[in-house]
């Protein structure tokens, strides 16, 4: 029973995890570029989270959720038309990687400058509380509805993908950029609405993970690497995959913390270091570029 | 030859200013200076790596902070000076970069940035929750203390230090004039081409990662004896790598001589940003990731190639002329070139 307890946790944390791969995912699928700051959008978006909920009191801050995640949507428009734009072209791989890698150092002591370094998180008030018996299991509410949440947005995207022709034009735009260009789509505004995507996703994964476990400004370098192993595990560009690597790294950190309660994340690293070893072109999905 | 008169110049001085340092109390300037110095090694190391064999790492810190463990270790348990652990800290490293290797070269570009970043976390947090390790507070050199020399300390540290800076630049500059660099350089361009020629990839990559990894190693080590204590956070902080980049893309990113540029106006920044302006290390940490955006964005071979061809200095460039031009001859019309294979 504490087994299966832990497999059903670890599946909704999990689900979490896929979210923060997801986003990274789309991205690099589409304009080959690593986004390094990911993890302090994560992070920014829990914290704007934790402003909105102080000053709304007694509003469940799931009710939060859309709204910041349409402005992180701008935000990543916004952050894409004006910097990172300017490199995605560039013909060697470390002009971009050492951009959003500049950008992450900045916004992360910047937050630390505004905010300080304490420990944050977002009450979910009641609704954390709660659970369901299922015979002599007791499942977190709060939990089951991340995990709902998670899938819609992982079905919802996948739609998007794959039936619309606003997808069909990123789909394009990801074989392509200049033939692309030449059907009559304008490749900047793809990217700058894929990154805006992108960090909707992020905002969404950083307000719910808020609701499960604390943050500080520095939370973002952890939030990064494990999106980033959900990418590399999932297979590069396989959103199924993504799903399922976060999946198997959410369960890998809570049966590690079962064990030794001080892990924290070294269970999911060592889970990656493993399938690098052994399976370098991930476990779902065509081999890395 | 003019090369050499300033090598001796450089050991000239550094000596003297040891020696003459500790009488006028001076040992804060000389403490200062070595740290520039263990910086420039690092950086040097770090620019080895990106800018030559194109191996991004991000989690370089990694050997920072195992070169530093691996020495504390060392002089604990064997109750030596802390001098006599520091070629244990390099090889230690270097080992380590060694194994490293083999799971971190089956990632690519980016995905090797990010996955020794990962490896270098994973280490860390292994380190901080295992206590023969000195689990979250890490070690402090207190019991080998009555080893130290302390009339002498800043002065040894900053010899050592000054020695570690040019092996690294020289080192570096031996090792690009060699087939290595030359192999290095030809797959950082195109590893295809380079490796149809029979450039042997993996090989040539594992040498510099296993030497850049042994230089941050001691380097580390020594930094961390002059603080006479090192914790998993510090050792392994992410900040190291931020200063590697900076000091590697502000100065000049594939160049010998960038990372000393870069070395300065890190250490400049550092001083207005926390004497004059009074301002704390974050903001200090947001200027330099402001200027390292800038300079990707408006400057992306950094500040010493415009100064090199403005003023025509060779420094320690590693160009390799062709024989036609060596004999006066123009060389012979090329028909196909490196750019050709770059689509592939």
């Amino acid at each position: 029973m504490v087994w299966l307890d832990l497999l059903i946790n670890g599946i909704c944390l999990g689900g979490l995890y896929g979210m923060l791969g997801v986003g990274l995912a789309l991205v690099t699928g589409v304009m080959r570029l690593v986004n390094i700051s990911h993890g302090e959008f994560i992070v920014m978006a829990a914290m704007l989270g934790v402003g909105a909920s102080d000053l709304l009191p007694g509003l469940n801050p799931l009710w939060l959720l859309l709204p910041v995640a349409a402005v992180f949507f701008f935000v990543g428009y916004g952050v894409q038309s004006v910097l990172f734009n300017k490199v995605v072209t560039a013909p060697d791989f470390l002009a971009p990687v050492l951009l959003t890698f500049g950008f992450s150092i900045v916004l992360r002591n910047l937050m630390f400058e505004s905010f300080g370094a304490d420990v944050r998180s977002l009450t979910a008030g009641g609704l954390a509380r709660m659970s369901i018996e299922v015979g002599s299991l007791s499942i977190g509410v709060l939990p089951l509805v991340t995990l709902g949440l998670a899938i819609l947005f992982f079905v919802v995207l996948q739609l998007v993908i794959s039936r619309t022709s606003f997808g069909r034009a990123i789909r394009a735009t990801a074989d392509n950029r200049e033939v692309a260009r030449l059907m009559g789509i304008k490749p900047a505004r793809i990217y700058n609405i894929v990154m805006g995507m992108s960090l909707a996703l992020a905002a969404v994964a950083g307000m719910l993970l808020a609701m499960r476990a604390t943050f500080t400004p520095f939370s973002g370098i952890s939030n990064l690497l494990v999106a980033f192993e959900v990418v590399v595990i999932g297979g590069f560009g396989s959103f199924w995959g993504a799903m399922f690597a976060g999946f198997l790294l959410g369960v890998a950190q809570l049966v590690g913390l079962k064990f030794d309660p001080n892990a924290g994340l070294m269970y999911v690293h060592a889970v990656f270091f493993a399938v690098v070893l052994f399976r370098p072109q991930g476990l779902m999905g065509v081999k890395l570029p | 030859m003019k090369g050499g008169v300033i090598l001796v110049g450089f050991i000239v001085i550094a000596a003297a200013a040891g020696l003459i340092a500790p009488r006028y109390e001076a040992e804060g300037a000389l403490r200062f200076v070595s740290e520039m110095f263990l910086y420039l090694a690092m950086a040097q190391m770090w620019n080895l790596l990106a800018g030559y064999a194109g191996l991004l790492c991000m989690g370089q810190q990694m050997f920072v902070g195992l070169g530093a463990y691996a020495l504390f270790y060392t002089a604990l348990q064997l109750h030596v000076s802390p001098y006599w652990a520091m070629p244990v800290a390099a090889i230690f490293s270097g080992v380590c970069a060694a194994l490293a290797a083999l799971f971190m070269f089956r990632l690519r570009l980016v995905y090797f940035a990010i996955g020794t970043w990962v490896l270098s976390e994973l280490i860390a947090t292994f380190l901080s929750r295992t206590p023969a390790f000195g689990g979250a507070s890490g070690y402090q050199l207190s019991e080998v203390l009555p080893l130290i020399d302390f009339d002498w300390f800043d002065a040894t540290i900053f010899w050592i230090s000054g020695g570690i800076a040019l092996a690294a630049v020289w080192g570096s500059y031996a090792l690009m004039r060699s087939h290595i660099g030359l192999g290095l350089m030809s797959i950082r361009d195109n590893d295809l081409a380079a490796s149809s020629l029979g450039v042997d990839v993996w090989r040539n990559r594992l040498i510099v990662f296993v030497l850049a990894g042994a230089g941050c190693g001691l380097a580390g080590a020594v930094y961390f004896t002059a603080q006479l204590a090192v914790g998993p956070s510090q050792g392994f902080d992410s900040n190291w790598v931020v200063a590697m980049m900076f000091i590697t893309i502000v100065g000049g990113i594939g160049t010998l001589e960038g990372p000393i540029i870069g070395t300065v106006i890190y250490f400049a920044l550092r001083e207005i940003f926390t004497n004059v302006l009074d301002l704390s290390g974050s903001w200090y940490l947001v200027a330099v990731g402001a200027a390292a955006m800038a300079a990707m964005l408006y400057a992306p071979t950094g500040l010493w190639p415009p100064i090199r061809d403005r003023f025509g200095i060779a420094g320690l460039s590693v160009r390799r002329r062709p024989p036609a031009a060596l004999r006066g001859q123009a060389p012979p019309e090329t028909v196909v070139t490196a750019a050709d294979f770059k689509s592939s």
